[in-house]
């Protein structure tokens, strides 16, 4: 059985056949970062510096970039041999590591359905039991009732309310959960909900934030902005919100209301697609937008939306003087997921 | 480390016991609670330790011996070279004022787990000032103009810049022990270091001195330990809240005072003693005092109460221009140092520009003044083009001409009937809070006030074997060297400018 070498730590653990590094550390008690465990969100980037493994699965989560600098998925990587994989990626601390697994299942019940848009909803659970602490930008994979299906969601909630649950749904015309929603969400319905994963989340610096939005990639940008209200936040806070149309806006006023009480708040809501002749906005690319606003750039950026508009924002903001380090995102998984092991 | 060792150096650290006839008295009083279990943060065996030193020790060694057989140092950029010699003889003091801190905390903290990890920072840091010692031996033979490495220790403390260096590693070993830690473990070992010895050495390779290269990172290999020490210290801090703000006032007041001492004379060494920059001064503080240092293991400690330094925005807006105005000052006193200097030419013009935009409108025609000036024929110097000398700020001992000349924030305070230069509000908090460790200290302007420069440079040993020549120069490449005697001719007096 091949055997893995966790560094910086120095710690080793065998791998059985056909078993994910993931898998074995956490067989082991030992924790790597992770959130899809399908190769899907990148929580699980780690460094192999020897050693071979079997990368299955299709994974978007890996750029270019992540390849030439040997990153791979734990969540999604067999070893062939014996490996020495550095989770330094991770940020993951040794006590952390050796502590194990903390994120677990949590029971709920919906406690509303709100549409916002025509396609986005509003989800908000109660949790039974247990509060959960987590950090804004976190996200959690929720079992679709009735089926071994699991969705990923970021949590839109404030982690100063962690007894409840708060998510930002984008409904599809044959989404299984979509259907959840529409057809059997009423209020007391149970929803059991795995987490918190995830490493997005406000760091510390000098710097001032820019966040981007995009669609219903408002969700952990919006637990951001309601943690910075709460914990008097003192950086200038910059949100654009690209949509295609008016109509597709949402939480517009609670935005607003939000920066009224943040230093240096604007915000920037654009649209794509088509406005009004009074709209008072920006139009266009949400990215165009932000290159008008501003054509040199220091900021702390964190980015939600499709990956299209991250693709296209990041070399924008770097472009504009964005060190890389500081573009934080976590991108959106496909929906292929089952219940978790 | 088999199970029997293992077994065996967690004895060690039981060997530890409660006082019961008597009341102990501590050798080094401390304002924190320290909770009486910690956590071995180094996990080594002593004689694993010590292998594993010996074999960097030879590698290092064995480098020096092969570059000298090699003429390596020839081929070294002699502007960077020349800045080797005030920044080394600083880092060996840093090293020693280090040895006696770690002393000083065995002392101070009742807890053999965090003693045994100080032990060895201590055996560490003997390690590394022999190091920095050979590797000074090595210059002083080998390289092209030894003149100044051979006196870089005295002069360390005779140069008006390196007062500066003193006052800050004097944190490591003076006031409360906890402190020390904060100033040693957690902000310079933790924030400073990676710029200091893992990106200088790329500045280093990059004009050609692979020795010094081979030196810092060596070093460097160790100071993830101490790092380590730093960590396990304030985790064990942390268990007893009240801790806390006390904890958070000395963040803020060694973060600034290394920020003056660290992002001017890193900064400037490693911009403005080089001709092939691998990156800008700015862009590593970014990285390492930003991003990793406060974006991750300040970040780390929040959840306990650990704030970000309050003062990192002010820090941020003068890492962009403070080291750039040193450079002027260090440039204008130019026959006070032990080192030579440079002007800088176009190619320097456009990195500086391109890498700091603004920076041509600010600095250049100081520095297109000052290569009109090197010649002594023209006999006249940088000095006289001032209005006066700049105060030199009491608490981090760098002149009151910060960020910039034409925006400093330099201030007067008064204390007992006494006037005192400050350069920056961070400055004027910590004199505020802690004026008996700074009010003493002795200025360069005052101690020289009314003397000739001629005579200071004579009193400091600013001159070379033949009795004449300086040591500090202007330029690299001239016709004719300054003597003492084209100094006297000027008849420059040093004022002090805070004299009445």
């Amino acid at each position: 059985m091949p055997r893995i070498t966790i560094e910086p730590f120095a710690h080793s653990y065998e791998c059985e056949d056909a078993e994910s590094v993931l898998e074995g550390a956490l067989r082991h008690n030992l924790l790597l970062r992770y959130g899809c465990k399908h190769g899907g969100c990148g929580t699980c980037k780690v460094r192999l510096v020897d050693g071979d493994v079997d990368e299955h699965g299709s994974s978007f989560a890996l750029t270019d970039e992540d390849r030439a600098e040997d990153l791979i998925l734990a969540c999604a990587s067999v070893p062939l041999e014996d490996c020495v994989v550095d989770v330094s990626p991770t940020e993951l601390s040794e006590d952390e590591f050796h502590s194990g697994d903390t994120s677990r299942p949590y029971d709920t019940v919906v406690e509303s359905v709100e549409t916002l848009t025509t396609d986005i909803a509003a989800v908000r659970l109660r949790i039974i039991g247990d509060r959960m602490p987590f950090v804004a930008g976190q996200f959690v994979n929720v079992e679709i009732p009735g089926s071994r299906l699991v969705r990923t969601f970021s949590l839109a909630n404030c982690p100063a309310d962690d007894d409840r649950i708060e998510l930002i749904v984008k409904l599809y015309p044959d989404g299984a959960f979509s259907q959840f929603l529409r057809s059997d969400a009423v209020p007391g319905t149970g929803v059991r909900v795995h987490g918190p994963y995830g490493q997005l989340k406000m760091r510390l610096s000098h710097r001032p934030v820019l966040m981007i939005a995009g669609g219903s990639g408002l969700a952990p940008l919006l637990s951001m902005l309601r943690d910075c209200a709460t914990q008097g936040f003192d950086r200038p806070v910059t949100v654009f919100f690209g949509a295609r149309t008016e109509a597709d806006l949402y939480l517009v006023e609670e935005i607003t209301s939000i920066g009224e009480r943040l230093r240096g708040f604007a915000f920037h809501p654009v649209l794509s697609q088509s406005w009004g002749p009074d709209w008072p906005g920006g139009t266009g690319l949400v990215t165009d937008a932000i290159a008008r606003w501003s054509p040199t750039l220091a900021h702390d950026v964190y980015l939600c939306g499709p990956p299209p508009m991250i693709d296209a924002a990041v070399p924008m903001l770097t472009a504009a003087g964005v060190r890389p380090r500081n573009i934080y995102f976590d991108a959106f998984t496909p929906a292929a997921q089952t219940v978790p092991a | 480390m088999s199970s029997n060792l293992t077994a065996l150096h967690e004895k060690t650290k039981s060997y530890d016991w409660d006082y019961t006839s008597v009341t102990p008295r501590p050798k080094f009083e401390t304002k924190y609670k320290l909770p009486k279990k910690g956590k071995d943060p180094f996990r080594v065996l002593i004689r694993d330790y010590m292998k594993m030193e010996a074999e960097k020790d030879d590698r290092t060694h064995g480098f020096l011996d092969g570059a000298v057989r090699m003429r390596e140092q020839g081929r070294a950029e002699p502007r960077f070279n020349e800045i080797m010699k005030p920044v080394l003889p600083v880092l060996t003091n840093a090293e020693y004022q280090a040895v006696a801190g770690c002393g000083m905390i065995i002392s101070a903290i009742d807890n053999q787990e965090l003693r045994q990890g100080y032990a060895a920072q201590m055996l560490d840091e003997v390690r590394h000032a022999q190091l920095e010692m050979s590797l000074r031996n090595y210059y002083v033979k080998n390289s092209p103009d030894p003149a100044g490495w051979d006196i870089g220790q005295r002069s360390m403390y005779l140069h008006p810049a390196a007062q500066a260096t003193i006052g800050e590693f004097q944190h490591f070993n003076t006031g409360d022990p906890l402190d020390c830690i904060v100033a040693l473990n957690i902000v310079v070992e933790t924030a400073y270091t990676n710029i200091l010895l893992v990106a200088n050495p790329q500045v280093a390779v990059a004009n050609g001195d692979n020795a010094l290269a081979s030196v810092m990172m060596s070093i460097q290999s160790d100071e993830a330990r101490h790092m380590a020490n730093g960590y396990g210290s304030i985790m064990m801090l942390l268990a007893e809240e009240d801790n806390v703000p006390i904890l958070n006032k000395s963040l803020d007041r060694h973060f600034w005072h290394s920020h003056r001492l660290f992002d001017l004379l890193v900064g400037f060494a490693s911009e403005y003693g080089a001709r092939v920059r691998p990156w800008s001064y700015k862009n590593q503080w970014e990285e390492w005092v930003v991003d990793d240092f406060v974006g991750g293991f300040i970040e780390r400690l929040s959840e306990f109460g650990v704030r970000p330094p309050s003062r990192l925005a002010a820090a941020a807006n003068d890492v962009a221009w403070g080291h750039h105005t040193i450079a002027q000052v260090l440039g204008a006193i130019w026959p006070l140092n032990f080192w030579r200097s440079d002007a800088l030419g176009p190619a320097d013009f456009a990195w500086f520009e391109n890498n700091y935009p603004g920076w041509s409108a600010i600095y250049q025609p100081f520095w297109e003044g000052y290569r009109t000036l090197a010649d002594p024929a023209v006999g006249r110097l940088m000095l006289q083009e001032l209005p006066g000398l700049p105060p030199i700020c009491q608490v981090c001992q760098m002149p009151c001409v910060l960020p910039r000349l034409d925006c400093n924030e330099a201030r007067i305070v008064a204390l007992d009937g006494k006037n005192y230069a400050l350069c920056s509000e961070g400055c004027e908090w910590i004199f505020a809070n802690w004026p008996e460790a700074y009010r003493h200290r002795k200025q360069f302007w005052e101690r020289y006030h009314g003397w000739d420069l001629a005579d200071v440079i004579v009193d400091i040993g600013g001159i070379r074997p033949d009795g004449r020549t300086l040591i500090g120069q202007p330029m690299l490449d001239m016709e004719r060297l300054w003597t003492i005697d084209d100094i006297r001719a000027i008849g420059y007096e040093i004022r002090n400018p805070l004299a009445g």
